[in-house]
């Protein structure tokens, strides 16, 4: 698809506690072996969007080194590319690092190019999305812009704080609002769009004149608010989870482990690309034992692990119990230690004999490279 | 080491004693390890070891093993400065043949050489399971000036009757070859891995066309150089060696990553640079699921296990269903064991489905070996 050009927003950029303290949730890891950006990249490249770019709010440090040489999510290296953008004034003005400032920076790729339409994707919203027929059905119907969106029915637990849309019998957004959990039906906003390339140039150059610290997703609000632009809805259905908080980062890693969950965001035909590490398989000793878990390669496990997620290049000594544990990588537990309910950033080094136990209500994050 | 020394893989051989598992796969693109292929071996050392071209002599059931190799991406040889270039035979004006040996592989693409215009080449066997760099073996070569050197490798003698043997001096160099010897002199055997002096090799490759002979390095070249009493060194490897020939050395490899850890391959203790390079399937993250057990082994990403898993190495892509055990076996990429089958003292090859209560079970040295292409469809 060459005249679409793919934009992973990593301007909503949820906190997820410490482990976004010195990184973006873009680039925090998710299910062991993945980044969250990941998944949009791997939905644009799975759709044949080769051009893709990456809005970068801040800590493009963690961002630049999970996307390694870049080529790992284009289908064709040549022809296809991935371009970092940046605000560079974004980061001494934070007030007006915005999305819709970081493409005005970077309106070269709007001038620039024969694409007809972007399409944005932010990383915490999971989901398994092909493009092409939404394109299609873009382009046929002759919208400026369509927003997706799933009809949910366990909105008055999941998807609480993010945007929902009341929707017209002919398919456009009528009202924007945020789930509040009041009601269990709701059509809950992926946080992805299409846009034409003109209006997606009309509202920069129209921007300039208004509200410095406006987001594309407010100038979309606004529209719909006051009736000054038709916004096609698209219903998607498939894998969507809302990854806004540590506590739903945990819960649907977690609800992950269920297969019936997994095999709907693990599609044989839908892979999800990542930058890859060349790990060996991970090795289990001979009195190891493993439940109900996800296992990176590049481990090494001589103790029980159960119900977690343990990313790459982990150490767990014999006599160790880890229950309800996320485990990024290259952490080091030493023998007989008792886990549960943890969160363990990068590097950190559990001693042995250590005890931590967290619950389901107050899981506990061990920050990067602590030493216990 | 800028065009210095360029690498070619002999990669075109059957191995008849794997049986179904080469039966439409080149020896060389047998899975190992739950992730490796045994080829990404020597181009992991080529690539730690500095070389950047790498051509690799392809024949036999080559389409899956071309495609493999590609442009060398898997081991990084994708660099401005680096390539990898599978020559496989190829059609000329004097018409076209098949590779009628080792020799006559590389001296059908000669012309690949003259391009590389390289100092010194080495002439690795594709199917051979070790983890080392080249550098130490180049330095011995040119410090000792010699035409050609030859790695060997410690056997037990009561098995140097299999090999083909290498007597040397007090200085390494080689006095006499003795192929497969009923009474070895010696314990070295060559492990088919030779650096030659560029120039040296052509000669000796031209000269060995225009002969009736075997077109064979260790047959017919090496012989010749040490009739011609060329400088032969001898450069001896101790680190952890495999030629799999066979499925019980195959099966026995693989066990050696579980049980041989000093020994072996330790694959954990190496860092960038020294890393056994591979191919990413992109899999899904391996799960374990709630009533698996897991025991003493080695499991690749992609792999979803439900059953028991004891002693034994599995492949990404996998999956082992609930009640279904797998005690001391290998199993290869995209496998299936459903309910209740029972795998024991095995192979079982890439995408073969062992069906709901199915047995295999083998000897400890009689290994089974199950192939069938059933789990593809699945």
């Amino acid at each position: 698809m060459k005249d679409v050009i793919g934009l992973v927003n990593c301007f909503p950029d949820p906190e997820l506690g410490g482990l976004t303290s010195n990184r973006t949730l873009a680039s925090t890891s998710f299910l062991g072996r993945y980044a969250f950006m990941d998944v949009a990249m791997s939905n644009f490249s799975n759709s044949g969007i080769d051009n893709i770019g990456v809005m970068v709010k801040n800590h493009q440090r963690s961002i630049l080194k999970h996307m390694g040489n870049m080529s790992s999510w284009v289908n064709n290296t040549k022809t296809g590319k991935v371009t970092i953008l940046t605000n560079e004034n974004g980061v001494l003005y934070p007030a007006y690092n915005t999305d819709l400032n970081a493409l005005k920076e970077n309106d070269y790729i709007l001038y620039n190019s024969q694409a007809s339409a972007l399409v944005f994707a932010s990383p915490h919203i999971v989901a398994t999305v092909d493009y092409g027929p939404i394109l299609d059905e873009h382009w046929a119907r002759d919208e400026s812009v369509t927003v997706l969106y799933k009809k949910v029915n366990d909105a008055d637990t999941n998807f609480l704080g993010g945007y929902c849309f009341e929707v017209s019998p002919d398919g456009y957004v009528e009202k924007v609002t945020i789930n509040k959990g009041k009601s269990k039906t709701a059509n809950v906003s992926l946080e992805s769009w299409i846009m034409n390339r003109v209006v997606l140039a009309k509202i920069v150059e129209e921007s300039k004149k208004h509200d410095l610290g406006m987001t594309i997703g407010d100038y979309l609000r606004y529209a719909v608010k006051n009736k000054t632009m038709k916004i096609h809805a698209y219903e998607y259905h498939g894998y969507l989870r809302n990854f806004n908080s540590l506590k739903n980062y945990i819960r649907y890693s977690f609800e992950l482990l269920e297969p019936n969950v997994a095999s709907t965001l693990f599609r044989s035909d839908w892979p999800i690309f990542t930058l890859t590490h060349n790990t060996p398989p991970a090795l289990y000793g001979p009195h190891s034992s493993i439940t109900n878990s996800f296992v990176s390669n590049g481990c090494q496990i001589d103790g029980s692990v159960s119900n977690s997620v343990i990313c790459r290049n982990v150490v767990v000594g014999e006599g160790s119990k880890l229950n309800r544990c996320i485990v990024l990588s290259g952490v080091r537990i030493g023998e007989n230690v008792k886990l549960s309910d943890v969160v363990i950033d990068k590097y950190a080094i559990i001693t042995p004999r250590h005890t931590i136990e967290g619950d389901e209500e107050n899981p506990i994050y061990l920050k990067q490279g602590a030493i216990l | 080491m800028a065009n210095k020394m360029v690498a070619m893989i002999l990669a075109g051989g059957k191995g008849t004693r794997l049986k179904a598992l080469t039966a439409k796969a080149a020896k060389p693109a047998v899975f190992y390890g739950g992730k490796y292929r045994i080829i990404d071996f020597p181009l992991s050392n080529c690539a730690n070891s500095g070389i950047r071209n790498v051509g690799v002599l392809t024949q036999y059931e080559s389409s899956e093993l071309n495609q493999y190799v590609g442009n060398g991406e898997k081991w990084g040889l994708n660099g401005v400065r680096s390539s990898a270039t599978v020559l496989s035979p190829k059609q000329t004006e004097e018409g076209s043949s098949w590779y009628r040996g080792t020799a006559d592989a590389i001296y059908e693409n000669l012309d690949w050489l003259e391009r590389m215009n390289p100092d010194y080449v080495l002439i690795l066997s594709g199917d051979h399971i070790y983890s080392c760099t080249y550098n130490e073996m180049l330095e011995k070569h040119i410090k000792s000036k010699a035409d050609c050197t030859i790695s060997v490798y410690p056997v037990a003698w009561e098995e140097a009757s299999r090999f083909g043997i290498l007597v040397t001096d007090k200085d390494d160099q080689i006095m006499n070859f003795q192929e497969k010897p009923k009474k070895p002199i010696s314990n070295l055997a060559s492990m088919g891995i030779y650096i030659f002096s560029y120039k040296v090799l052509v000669d000796y490759l031209k000269a060995d066309a225009k002969e009736e002979s075997d077109h064979d390095f260790g047959k017919n070249i090496i012989p010749n150089m040490m009739a011609d009493h060329r400088k032969m060194v001898a450069y001896t490897y101790h680190g952890y060696w495999r030629d799999v020939g066979t499925i019980s050395s195959l099966h026995a490899a693989n066990m050696d990553l579980l049980d041989n850890k000093e020994k072996g391959t330790n694959l954990y203790s190496m860092f960038a640079g020294n890393q056994i390079l591979s191919e990413d399937p992109h899999s899904a993250p391996q799960y374990i699921g709630p009533k698996a057990t897991i025991e003493d082994s080695l499991i690749n990403q992609g792999a979803q296990v439900y059953g028991a898993v004891i002693h034994s190495v599995i492949s990404g892509d996998t999956r082992i269903e609930e009640g279904a055990r797998c005690v001391n076996a290998v199993v290869m990429p995209g496998a299936v064991l459903q309910k209740g089958a029972v795998v024991q003292n095995a192979i079982i090859g890439p995408d073969t489905l062992i069906a709901e209560n199915q047995i295999v079970n083998g000897e400890n040295d009689d290994i089974a070996l199950v192939v069938n292409r059933k789990a593809a469809r699945l």
